[in-house]
């Protein structure tokens, strides 16, 4: 389904302070499409994911999923957290199965949905193990299918691969790439990784921060399977890391009252920082 | 050898007694018994004396008795505890009513309710149990009302995007994260009340261990005393090591808070 988000404005009042998390926000993701929502911490990124999926309203602007405003949180559009937030009290079958027993499915039919989506991220040999006994990649992988055995129109993936090593973060990308093919939801995917970014989305939004707007879009025409090496693949990465690093300069000089320069933002990339490698 | 049998008995991670604790009690007891006559050795008279008790019918009869009202009240203050923390955790009028009511039972240490007791069932069995309710139970009722308050933010989130809602959501999500909290309590009740039992058998003619505490100061029989002191106190470490300890330990890992 379309997701749609016309100038949507968020504000966060601290310490007396009141801050613009985000500002006229404006954007469109076509049904199918798979969306990067790039930028620095605090852009307000993991915001716009949180008002699509309906736990948070915007004090400004309206959210649309598939033309009919978001007024709260549904399974048809499901969340992928960092921090996978499984159920430590349900096995990992019993946490996949959660959405389709919460939708009233039967349990012959939930069993059977569960292990189909467990193989999809190869973990029917884990049906009976607790989270607690899992890798922070297992982990996410359960996350991914608990999202997905759903079937939602949207999903949305905060900064799902972050806290993963770069091999795991590698096969689970693919991963997720593969699965998306099969039932192909609209995806909103945060990150900050711009090589991720750049190796999954059709499009890819650059978010500034403080005030959260939308600095930038970035169509990635290239077909699927990507190389990192591809040439048009490091244009692109090239040119948002030049909007990025003003955006970074700009965070520390906020935060830390400091100036600081990334030279290399500005000047010739060496092929390290082409491709992401210094994020 | 002791090692070995304590190690099946208790396996890592949380064994509750070690044998060399054991072996220095013993040690500085039997120091103390040598430096001061009038205190009773242990090996010599008290652990005797609790020897001699358990051939008499009427003691085993207490020790029965008293294990029989502490399972009694203790299904009582987990009813009543948990029922009325869920209560108080969920229904806010419920908390603006009753909520330091629960606070206040809390606070009124188990002993103290058996005058009360007494008053209201007489020197029975009854107010035995009563009193451990109301001294057990306050402490239920809190842990149970913070852990139904305290759902990780992260969990309630996930939860209501995968489509759990209002009674589905309580049931599914919010009990089931409460539970570390909530055998939490349960641990802690169990001292709570194992001690108000000890109170309310004192001061009530119910036949325990707590009765046979009054009896034997009486008659002045310090190494019966002590030995009866000894029997309550392993009672409630054992308990607490071998059941609820354990059991906390092991819902602690699962949940992933250890």
């Amino acid at each position: 389904m379309q997701v749609e988000l016309r100038h949507v404005s968020k504000t966060f009042r601290q310490n007396g302070r009141t801050i613009e998390v985000l500002q006229d926000i404006n954007l469109t993701v076509r049904e199918g499409e798979f969306v990067c929502l790039l930028g620095p911490s605090g852009c307000g990124k993991s915001t716009i994911i949180n008002l699509i999926a309906g736990l948070e309203s915007s004090d400004q602007g309206e959210v649309f999923v598939g033309g009919t405003p978001v007024t709260g949180p549904d399974p048809s559009r499901v969340v992928v957290f960092q921090d996978a937030a499984l159920f430590p009290w349900l096995t990992v079958q019993g946490n996949v199965e959660f959405g389709l027993r919460m939708a009233g499915v039967g349990p012959a039919e939930r069993h059977a949905r569960a292990l189909e989506y467990l193989k999809l991220v190869h973990l029917s040999k884990f049906v009976h193990a607790y989270p607690h006994q899992l890798s922070g990649g297992m982990k996410q992988r359960v996350a991914i299918a608990r999202a997905l055995v759903l079937q939602p129109a949207v999903l949305l993936l905060d900064e799902p691969f972050a806290a993963l090593d770069a091999q795991t973060r590698a096969v689970l990308q693919n991963e997720l790439l593969e699965i998306w093919e099969l039932a192909r939801p609209t995806i909103l995917f945060v990150t900050h990784n711009v090589r991720e970014a750049t190796g999954l989305a059709d499009r890819v939004y650059v978010i500034s921060s403080r005030p959260g707007r939308i600095r930038d879009t970035q169509t990635i025409a290239v077909p699927r399977p990507r190389h990192a090496d591809d040439p048009v693949l490091q244009a692109h990465q090239y040119k948002i890391l030049g909007i990025l690093g003003e955006e970074v300069e700009k965070v520390f000089q906020e935060e830390l009252g400091e100036t600081v320069h990334f030279p290399e933002a500005r000047h010739e990339a060496s092929s390290e920082q082409a491709r992401g490698m210094h994020i | 050898m002791i090692r070995n049998v304590f190690r099946t008995l208790f396996p890592k991670g949380y064994s509750f007694l070690r044998p060399e604790a054991l072996v220095l009690f013993v040690i500085v007891w039997e120091a103390a018994a040598w430096l001061w006559p009038s205190w009773p050795s242990l090996l010599h008279k008290v652990l005797p004396a609790l020897e001699r008790d358990f051939t008499d019918p009427t003691f085993v009869q207490a020790v029965v008795g008293s294990a029989r009202r502490m399972s009694i009240g203790y299904v009582w203050v987990m009813l009543v505890g948990i029922s009325g923390g869920m209560l108080l955790g969920r229904l806010p009028i419920v908390d603006q009513l009753l909520g330091s009511f629960a606070v206040a039972i809390h606070a009124i240490p188990g002993a103290a309710w058996v005058p009360l007791s007494i008053v209201w069932f007489g020197m029975t069995e009854r107010a035995v149990i009563f009193t451990v309710l109301l001294g057990a139970a306050g402490i239920v009722m809190v842990e149970t009302d913070t852990g139904i308050r305290e759902v990780p933010p992260l969990i309630g989130r996930a939860a209501r995007t995968l489509g759990a809602r209002g009674l589905n959501y309580f049931w599914f999500i919010v009990v089931p994260a409460a539970i570390p909290k909530i055998v939490g309590g349960l641990r802690l009740a169990w001292a709570f009340g194992w001690r108000a039992l000890m109170a309310g058998e004192l001061l009530t003619s119910v036949n325990g261990l707590g009765q046979r505490l009054n009896q034997v100061a009486k008659a002045q029989q310090l190494d019966q005393l002590l030995a009866l002191m000894l029997l309550i106190a392993a009672i409630g470490i054992v308990v607490d090591g071998m059941i609820f300890k354990r059991l906390e330990y092991e819902v602690r890992v699962r949940w992933g808070l250890v």
